[in-house]
């Protein structure tokens, strides 16, 4: 047993650092009372996430903390792309508070800091036990913050609603970790991944349940079918920036940490679980785009849309490639996802707030309210829609071109099947906004959300002409240390 | 010369977007006068291309080469060129893209976004028409759709709404299909190099697959199943029955400049991708589907003249039309016959003017009468007897009339089909006359529509209605002398393709 004072601390830096300015901001919080407007916060946290993103990118991707801990490519990359999802969250709430005296911003900003330190220490985890700290540090802020409209009876429900199931889902997860647990005597992954072939000729049953209970935890907590019922009455009662949030950086780092589990600790035995991923996959895709055509509240649209794209994401998974491939197709796809979602959450955000409405009718007329939004709305969902020239299309083909190689063809037609069902609900918006009429003023867009819609317009068309630029660097990434 | 003529081609209608972007939106001549020029300026850039374009050269000129993204596994390079297939179809984008910008004109209701996205579908087609590297083509292709999506929604008559949708999924569905049969196609022709060259440039998978010599290019089996797929893929575009009921809906819920542009280049997109791909490609697997082909082909020249026959709105009967001279490509090109595949294109060239000239003549029609109900209109060459005449000119090309492109075309396709070689389509002459009756038909409803339109009594409403406007003289004699011009001197057209049709037929050894 090492001493656990030799180990090398510093490279908990970045996590050491974010966890510090929350404490900070918390302390700030509580010294100037809990109500009213505190803009300075929420430049604070920006800057405390600016900061994190400069640290965690300067890792040199090889070290680790007695193989509890790891920075390797993966983490990285992943941190990175969480840490930029949550700046985007807050820059695209800043507005939102202002208008909500309901919401105590201080608490606000500071919980979303420390959901994001425990992203950033689930993703860097090669322990079931750090993992699932982690898991749940994200977790518990990300209930609290679902219900943080306090008088607000459905931001009530949502948070009870998320916080039960949400509990359930863990216990789900724990479930099948003792399992793991129990037949190999460590909580490691890599002993677990040395351990498992062999524990799999005596217990095979076992093991396949084990690992069939962390699916359904892990499948509620990134919201894939069947375990996706909670998500659109959630993402429908939080307040909308925290839809936002948990579409995207809640969904990406329950990813990345299911892509840990499944790569490093049962990568070993892949022939025995893509087939229940890849029909996961095939289910998710469908049933988040068939239910997503019904949707008239566009967060619940937004919802099950999201659930489709855990599809997507799923696909590569279930698909028989090398893992460098399936991280790369993942994280370019994570990183597209980020940025197109986030920008609809930004104009959706600004939109429901001015009509005090959630209907998609509310986008009626938007390209003679504001052009501007009108036009940046159409970029991003044409980019989830999966059209050309936009970082969804890259990100989506080459997934496709992966699962194509991998010769499931069945997968990658309802991949493309589905895609084109989404037309119709991303094009449902489009049509109002452009084709229907209406005589409400124009609407003003807030300093803050024109920066995060600038910064997404700019990744989601950037990406989509010029997708060189990430895959250049993705190819050449030795993603796994181990 | 200038360096890079193609891509200066395809982009520079991006530049006039900027440009029309930074005006003012009520500053509607402005914005129109940007979009004229910029078309005019790819009008010119189209004919040094065809300056710079030696007809007698086998093989792709003016070719353009750049790396872009790089995978690991796979790269896809943007590279553009031409060859004798493509040359038409530039010139006739860029010359019926001006025109349809000119017939644009009388729209007066969001002009700014209206020429903005009339700018970013002809780099769209375009660029279809010089892509070479499948994913390109597939990017390119993909673009059209957005455009046309709004143009049709927005500025399209009442049912605009329904009619922008279905063309949306139907051309989504097609899309999945060319998306995944370039898959197949990639990845069998990297399996007949051992994997030794990973490429999707259409040219090099040309040459790997349809190479006769080569022993280990993919099975027969294969590349039947892959060129059916190509074959729907390119058939819902075209289209081809039963893949067509998107058609005569956004033709007729689209604005008249959108129909021109949407009879008049994209559905030669359809046809021209299944002639590179599905048949520079495949050619021995479309070869056994030829006489499947040629009778789909008839099946189309028949029930789109049929419907064309029962239609009571004008438009909707040009847009039948459409769909029944579209059978006339797929069996000149089905045929393998030199004459064929040149009547096959030369249709593709001749309908494109003629279509749009129609379609023209209709949305002049109706801008005055407001009405395309064939029972409401007549009489009209008492009032507009310009009009009417061009419209009864368009009509006679329609027909194929000797003199105009449409006789030309349809003589070379039919010729060819009747040539067939036994091997390849059996009964050749059956189908052949048959589908020869479909001219018949044509001739039937065009006359019987244009005798119903601008002869017999005219309803006392119409009496005062003005006669064409200068501006519309343009597209008018422009589109209707080109159609005269192929008519008379076909050899402007069958000189610049002669090359590629050889090359195109040699494949299967015909």
């Amino acid at each position: 047993m090492p001493n656990l004072m030799d180990a090398n601390w510093a490279l908990l830096t970045p996590e050491i650092v974010l966890v510090s300015f929350a404490i900070l901001i918390l302390i700030f919080d509580f010294m100037t009372g809990i109500k009213g407007h505190k803009p300075t916060l929420g430049m604070l946290s920006i800057f405390a996430l600016l900061v994190t993103i400069v640290l965690v990118a300067r890792g040199d991707g090889m070290s680790y903390i007695d193989h509890t801990f790891v920075v390797d490519s993966f983490a990285i990359l992943f941190k990175v792309v969480i840490l930029l999802g949550v700046t985007l969250v807050i820059l695209l709430s800043m507005n939102y508070l202002n208008r909500h005296d309901d919401i105590y911003q201080g608490e606000y900003y500071y919980l979303l800091l420390f959901a994001a330190a425990g992203a950033m220490l689930m993703v860097s985890s090669l322990d079931l036990v750090t993992l699932y700290v982690g898991l749940e540090i994200l977790s518990i802020s990300s209930y609290c913050l679902a219900g943080f409209r306090k008088t607000n009876v459905k931001s009530n429900e949502a948070a009870l609603k998320y916080v039960i199931l949400g509990g359930v889902a863990s216990a789900f997860i724990l479930f099948g970790m003792s399992y793991v647990y129990g037949l190999t005597g460590t909580t490691n992954l890599l002993s677990i991944a040395t351990q498992l072939p062999e524990v799999y000729q005596a217990y095979s049953y076992l093991v396949i349940m084990a690992l069939l209970f962390m699916i359904v935890g892990f499948g509620f907590k990134i919201s894939i079918v069947p375990f996706h019922m909670w998500a659109p009455d959630v993402y429908e009662g939080a307040p909308t920036p925290i839809t936002a949030f948990l579409t995207v950086v809640s969904k990406v780092a329950g990813f990345a940490i299911f892509l840990r589990i499944l790569t490093v600790g049962f990568g070993s035995m892949f022939a025995h679980w893509n087939y229940y991923i890849a029909a996961i996959a095939a289910a998710t895709m469908i049933v988040g785009n068939v239910v997503a055509l019904r949707q008239r509240n566009i967060k619940r649209l937004m919802a099950y849309s999201g659930i489709a794209q855990a599809g997507y994401l799923l696909v590569p998974i279930g698909a028989a490639l090398s893992w460098n491939v399936t991280l790369s197709q993942i994280l370019f796809y994570s990183v597209a996802y980020l940025f197109m979602t986030l920008g609809a959450f930004a104009v959706i955000t600004l939109v429901t707030e001015n009509d005090s409405s959630e209907d998609i009718s509310a986008f009626a007329g938007l390209h003679r309210r504001s052009p501007v939004l009108a036009f940046s709305m159409t970029v991003f969902l044409i980019s989830l829609a999966g059209l050309p020239l936009t970082a969804g299309f890259f990100g989506k083909f080459y997934i496709f071109i992966g699962v194509m190689t991998g010769q499931m063809y069945w997968l990658a037609a309802i991949m493309a099947v589905t895609s084109i069902i989404s037309f119709y609900y991303y094009f449902g918006i489009i049509r109002e906004m452009y084709m229907r009429d209406t005589d409400k003023r124009s609407i003003l867009l807030p300093s803050t959300l024109s920066i995060t819609i600038a910064i997404c317009l700019v990744g989601t068309i950037g990406l989509g002409v010029f997708p060189n630029i990430l895959t250049n660097f993705l190819i050449n990434v030795e993603w796994i240390m181990f | 010369m200038i360096p890079n003529m193609l891509s200066w081609l395809i982009f520079f209608p991006l530049v006039g977007l900027i440009a029309v972007l930074l005006v003012p939106k009520n500053n509607h001549n402005l914005i129109r006068t940007i979009a004229v020029v910029t078309t005019i300026v790819t009008l010119i850039l189209s004919f040094m291309i065809w300056d710079a374009f030696d007809n007698q050269f086998n093989g792709i000129q003016l070719a353009e080469s750049y790396q872009w993204i790089d995978i690991g596994f796979v790269q896809f390079n943007y590279e553009v060129g031409i060859d004798g297939l493509s040359m038409p179809m530039i010139l006739l984008t860029t010359i019926v893209t001006l025109l349809a910008v000119v017939a644009s004109f009388g729209i007066n209701v969001r002009v700014k976004e209206y020429f903005a996205w009339l700018l970013v579908l002809q780099t769209g087609m375009t660029g279809v028409f010089a892509a070479l590297d499948m994913f390109l083509f597939f990017l390119f292709f993909e673009l059209t759709l957005i455009p046309m999506f709004f143009l049709i929604g927005i500025w399209g008559g009442k049912e605009r709404e329904y009619a922008s949708f279905k063309f949306l999924v139907y051309t989504g569905l097609g899309s999945i299909v060319m998306l995944l049969s370039f898959f197949a196609i990639f990845y069998v022709g990297a399996a007949a190099t051992n994997f030794a060259e990973v490429t999707f440039n259409m040219i090099r998978l040309g040459e790997i697959l349809a190479n006769p010599l080569n022993p280990d290019a993919a099975t027969m089996g294969m590349k039947s199943a892959i060129f059916i797929a190509i074959f729907v893929a390119f058939a819902v575009k075209l289209p081809i029955f039963p893949f067509h009921t998107w058609l005569p809906d956004a033709h007729v819920q689209a604005p008249t400049p959108a129909s021109m542009i949407l009879a008049g280049i994209l559905l030669k997109m359809g046809a021209y991708g299944l002639l590179r791909i599905g048949f520079g490609i495949l050619p021995d697997a479309a070869a056994n589907f030829a006489t499947l082909m040629a009778i789909l082909g008839v099946i189309n020249i028949l029930y789109g003249a049929l419907l064309a026959l029962v239609q009571k709105d004008l438009k909707k009967l040009i847009a039948y039309s459409s769909i029944s001279h579209m059978g006339i490509v797929l069996i000149g090109a089905a045929s393998f016959t030199p004459e064929g595949m040149q009547g096959a294109i030369f249709q593709m060239v001749s309908h494109g003017f003629i279509s749009a000239l129609l379609f023209f003549m209709v949305g002049a029609i109706y801008e005055r009468t407001h009405t395309r109900m064939l029972a409401d209109l007549g009489g009209l060459s008492k009032t507009m007897p310009i009009l009417a005449g061009f419209m009864l000119a368009a009509t006679m090309a329609s027909v194929g009339l000797p003199g105009l492109s449409g006789f030309v075309s349809e003589l070379l396709a039919f010729m060819g089909i009747f040539a067939a070689s036994s091997e390849i389509i059996p009964a050749a002459r059956t189908i052949a006359a048959i589908g020869a009756l479909g001219i018949i038909f044509t001739a039937a409803y065009l006359l019987w529509a244009i005798q119903r339109t601008t002869f017999g009594h005219i309803r006392d409403e119409f009496k005062n209605l003005p006669d064409a406007r200068t501006v519309e003289y343009i597209p008018m004699i422009a589109l209707f002398g080109l159609s005269l011009l192929i008519g008379v001197y076909p050899n402007i057209l069958s000189d610049m393709i002669n090359t590629a049709v050889v090359d195109l037929v040699s494949r299967i050894g015909g």
